[in-house]
């Protein structure tokens, strides 16, 4: 037993103690992430502040103290808001496909008059703490191998579903393998894992030929080989592949990634940031970022480890698979290794709406921390 | 339903295997981790030479700098195709916010461009859409002005200088020379022929290519090698820097000298007026052309721009065909000049030059009339007065003793039915008529009587008609192999490319006949232009003194006549005979050698063809230093001396094409409208 699990009870409510318990060395590493976005933000508009590197950097810093004050809040509160949020998210996904916003040929956005929110985006958060707030009231058994767990399939298949329609396939995705992470950690039995994987490797190729849209198929056909179509949406992969590889061992230096400079990278601030960084920084600066990565990831996994409930362990895990999916599908893609899909690198990219996400969910993951020690009631009704 | 099961094992449970899971995840999470590492480390470590070339290539391009075409000069240096500044305009397709509005205003600007629209349209389409597309060239001054004041509010427009081709002589050089214009899909397949990869600069907005003569033929050497300029370029094609260390210079075309004289080429289209034809003079020593003209010419300058189609149509469908070479790919019956050749092979045959034939105006053969172009006939005929006079009876009589096989055989050593090696394209061979032409062409005729030769065919080939052809070219070859009388001289049009002096046409082998012979035929040439009773004598007078011509005339029937029918005077230009004069100069020490063809003239050899050839020899000789010494020496033999300083003094009565226009001279034979064949 640690020390400070020996301090007197009603100690831990106090804010002060809250906050010296906060993970200040991840904070720090998310902080060295979202610097090296602004740094690569204000390199690729040539040098300058406008329009992306400062926005960043103010945007992370909003986010941040959210984070903090997130981390803050009582994991009971989180708990007792779990099926709260996932709820307003479902409801929200049927409206958008009542009557959303549509641009670009995907309908993804609810006009709420004064802005426009994404609901794909509550129901990543949505769908972990609904997820997590299941399992907590499950028993191993169940969570393994029972006819209950046709219930989180369904909270994940609903969303999933509906998002895929907008179409928004990339969020589909990410929300699907995040729900399939929690329920993999929560303990789901290895034969219906590898039925689940046998089942879904045989059901892409018709998916593909059927379901999906030209534009997703292309992408797809695309990736297989880029050099089919040049100038078209394999253009994207070539030239950020050219970029990466340009960059050689130390990269071309800052401001100096003429990939970038000259515009030849496509969505250089977003998906292909860290093309960008590659170009400039090389390997060293690449290979650095990753571990960076890696250790925030790492780090989360710990956290949510030394949680002593069930609905901290897998909602801090939870946030943390999402992030290293983000992490890892950005990563293939910029590499020439996946389809482009609309998935940013978090942290790195500039966007408002991913970067509030991850960082609600590190907030979480900061509650989860900083409520380790806090035991939760058993998780019969709706809100505990 | 039930009570709470979550007992304190299972609890335990739960966290255990969570924690085991946890441990997976962050073992699978490192593992894609380090796989995007190790891919990384391929593309930034293994691969990255690949990439970094890759990545140059987006952002270096080379903007190719056209070189100045290789100007194209006469003997002595008199420019014939040269390269003048010329402003041009441009657009570029991505910097314009409307195609069609700034198109209205660059009309408002160059009144010109509004009746190409759509052809401008269809060039900014084809081209990428970053690069500046010329539009319009030639601007003048106040347009190039004007289009730069207006340069700021019309983003995509621009005006600059560049070289464009400038024929100074525009028509007189247009068949030799040829012309330059844009480059078409054929161009370009044929540059691609053998797998080659073509020319990068053939894409080159602007860019001209040879398309006839010279200009075709040399278009390698005359086109030099484009420089190149590294630029740096934006994704959009946008250069936003350049590299001087990485530019390499244009290399200029190679200059090319013709043995043509200006002077000469020009008087010879001048003496043409509205008649068609051509002329064609040679250095008799060298092979050298002096003048290789065909009339009526086009301006060759037209076609660098683009010829307008109506213009272009109105050349075409122009019945005196100006588009037409007529010196080397126009062939003609040759008519009465072919009666050297003919005397030629009288004496190869073995006839006594001395042998006589009385002329009556006709001769009969096979129950056929040949009739003679006298009609009351030329009496009593040896091969000198027949050359002399042009008598038809007397090569008549003699064709039958010579036969087809000689005659071709003399002919082809003659040149007659060759091609020359002159370094452009376009000469046809025409035909010599033998026996063993007539089997090849007629071997898919049903009938075998039509492979055969009948005598009767002999005769009008004896004084140059039937199946024979020549070109102006051949005639002219043929007469400098006559003066020469030793060596079979070949044409050379091309003196030098770059520098580098072309083969002379001298270095050939000797003709195949005793000198004697060819003394007897240029005795009776001689007889034509000098002797009063000349078929030439007076249109071939050169008035410089001791210089004195020999040349035969010939008349060539364009068409059949029916019996009885006249030949005098057709209102028809079509139906008309064509006039030829061969001669050569000065005749005692020969020199130059010419032919000059009119197509349908009005009046017949000596009177059409003879004076304009007199006229274009005068300048020819009066050029040459050596002969110009002979005449201005004061002249003593004769006692009244010839005003040799003044041979412009005649009056240049032949230009235009009154019919009437050698009448002042009257003609020697005093029949203004008998056409000595």
């Amino acid at each position: 037993m640690t020390a400070s699990a020996l301090t007197r009870p009603g100690e831990r409510d106090r804010l002060s103690v809250k906050f010296s318990e906060i993970d200040w060395r991840f904070a720090g590493l998310l902080f060295a992430i979202a610097g090296a976005g602004s740094m690569m933000l204000y390199s690729v508009s040539g040098g300058s502040w406008e329009p992306w590197a400062a926005n960043h950097l103010i945007r992370f810093s909003l986010c941040f103290a959210l984070m903090i004050a997130l981390g803050l809040v009582d994991l009971r509160v989180w708990m007792a808001s779990a099926y709260p949020v996932y709820a307003l998210g479902l409801i929200l996904l049927i409206c958008v496909e009542l009557f959303g916003y549509t641009a670009m040929g995907a309908t993804r956005w609810l006009n709420l008059g004064f802005t426009r929110i994404q609901p794909s985006e509550i129901m990543k958060i949505g769908i972990v703490l609904a997820l997590a707030r299941f399992y907590h009231g499950a028993s191993a058994k169940d969570a393994s191998f029972s006819f209950k767990l046709l219930i989180p399939a369904a909270m994940i298949g609903a969303p999933v579903l509906l998002v895929a329609h907008q179409p928004d396939l990339g969020t589909a995705m990410l929300i699907a393998l995040t729900g399939a992470a929690v329920m993999f950690m929560a303990g789901l039995s290895w034969k219906i894992i590898f039925t689940g994987v046998a089942g879904m490797a045989a059901a892409i190729p018709p998916f593909v030929m059927f379901v999906m849209h030209d534009y997703q198929r292309k992408r797809i056909l695309t990736f297989l080989d880029p050099e089919s179509d040049p100038s078209g949406s394999g253009y994207h992969i070539m030239q950020s592949t050219i970029s990466i590889g340009s960059g050689g061992p130390l990269g071309k230096g800052y401001i100096l990634g003429s990939q970038s400079q000259l515009e030849f990278l496509p969505e250089k601030q977003t998906d292909f940031i860290f093309a960008a960084l590659a170009e400039e920084f090389g390997f060293v600066g690449c290979f650095s970022l990753l571990l960076l990565y890696a250790a925030v990831i790492l780090i989360a996994l710990r956290i949510a480890s030394l949680s002593h409930s069930h609905f901290g362990r897998l909602s801090a895990a939870g946030v943390t698979a999402t992030f290293a999916l983000y992490v890892l599908i950005n990563g293939a893609m910029v590499m020439g290794m996946a389809p482009v899909v609309g998935v940013p690198m978090p942290l790195l990219s500039y966007g408002g709406t991913v970067m509030l996400t991850v960082m609600i969910g590190f907030g979480l993951v900061m509650s989860t921390r900083v409520h380790r020690y806090l035991e939760l009631p058993s998780g019969r009704g709706f809100f505990f | 339903m039930s009570e709470p099961a979550i007992f304190f094992s299972d609890v335990n449970e739960r966290q255990g295997g969570f924690l085991r899971r946890a441990m997976l995840m962050g073992g699978l999470t490192s593992a894609g981790i380090l796989a995007l590492g190790a891919r990384l480390g391929q593309l930034q470590l293994v691969q990255t030479g690949r990439y970094q070339t890759m990545s140059a290539e987006n952002q270096f391009n080379f903007r190719l700098v056209p070189p100045p075409r290789g100007r194209i000069l006469d003997r002595n240096g008199v420019v014939l195709a040269g390269n003048r500044p010329s402003f041009r305009l441009l657009v570029v397709r991505d910097e314009t916010k409307d195609l069609d509005a700034t198109l209205d205003a660059v009309e408002k600007l160059v009144p010109e461009t509004a009746n190409r629209r759509r052809s401008m349209i269809r060039d900014i389409n084809q081209s990428p859409r970053f690069a500046p597309v010329p539009v319009a060239n030639d601007l003048t001054w106040e347009e190039f002005a004007r289009v730069n004041l207006h340069v700021s509010e019309l983003p995509g427009v621009m005006a600059d200088m560049n070289e464009a081709r400038f024929y100074p002589f525009g028509g007189a050089f247009a068949h030799v020379i040829g012309y330059v214009a844009k480059v078409s899909d054929k161009d370009v397949a044929r540059a691609k022929e053998g797998g080659k990869s073509p020319d990068a600069i053939l894409f080159h907005p602007g860019f001209r290519i040879g398309k006839q003569g010279i200009e075709k033929a040399l278009d390698e050497d005359l086109r030099g090698v484009p420089g190149g300029q590294k630029v740096e370029v934006d994704a959009r094609g946008r250069v936003v820097g350049e590299d001087p260390e990485g530019s390499r210079p244009a290399v200029p075309g190679k200059e090319v000298v013709l043995t043509l004289d200006a002077d000469v080429q020009n008087r010879a289209l001048e003496v043409f007026g509205e008649e068609s034809g051509a002329a064609v003079v040679m250095d008799i020593r060298t092979g050298d052309l002096l003048c290789l003209m065909s009339a009526p010419a086009f301006d060759a300058n037209l076609f660098v721009g683009g010829v307008p189609s109506k213009v272009y149509r109105a050349l075409a469908d122009y019945e005196r065909k100006p588009l037409l070479d007529k010196a080397l790919s126009g062939t003609f019956p040759p008519g009465s000049t072919f009666k050297t050749m003919t005397g030629l092979a009288a004496l190869q045959a073995g006839i006594d030059p001395k042998r006589r034939v009385h002329c009556s105006g006709g001769w009969s053969f096979g129950g056929r009339t040949f009739r003679c172009w006298k009609k009351g006939g030329h009496g009593s005929q040896d091969l000198h007065d027949a050359i002399k006079n042009s008598c038809d009876t007397y090569f008549y009589t003699m064709s039958l003793e010579i036969g087809p096989d000689r005659l071709a055989e003399v002919a082809k050593a003659f040149g007659l039915g060759d091609t020359f090696d002159i370094g452009i394209s376009g000469q046809k061979k025409g035909i010599v008529p033998s026996t063993a032409w007539k089997k090849e062409y007629f071997k898919k005729a049903s009938n075998p009587d039509a492979r055969r030769w009948w005598p009767g065919e002999t005769p009008s080939y004896a004084i140059g008609q039937g199946a024979l052809a020549v070109n102006p070219l051949q005639l002219c070859v043929m007469t400098a192999r006559l003066a020469n009388t030793k060596k079979a001289v070949v044409p050379r049009l091309i003196k030098s490319i770059g520098g580098v002096e072309q083969p002379s046409g001298a270095a050939v082998p000797d003709l195949p006949f005793p000198h004697e012979h060819l003394e007897i035929v240029r005795g009776g040439m001689a007889a034509v232009a000098n002797d009063v009773t000349g078929t030439a004598y007076r249109a071939s007078q050169l008035g410089l003194g001791p210089i004195q011509m020999a040349g035969k005339t010939g008349t060539a029937q364009a068409r059949n006549y029916r019996a009885g029918e006249s030949r005098k005077n057709f209102a028809d230009w079509n139906y008309r005979d064509h006039a030829w004069f061969v001669a050569f100069a000065p005749y005692d020490d020969p020199r130059y050698a010419i032919s000059l063809l009119i197509q349908h003239a009005p009046h017949g050899g000596a009177a059409d063809a003879a004076p304009r050839a007199r006229e274009i020899m005068k300048v020819v000789l009066l050029k040459d230093p050596e002969i110009r010494k002979r005449i201005e020496q004061p002249y003593v033999e004769p006692a009244a001396p010839v005003d040799s300083g003044a041979p412009q003094d005649e009056p240049d009565s032949f230009i235009g094409s009154e019919p009437a226009a050698p009448a002042p001279q009257g003609t020697p034979q005093g029949t203004p409208q008998g056409t000595p064949t």
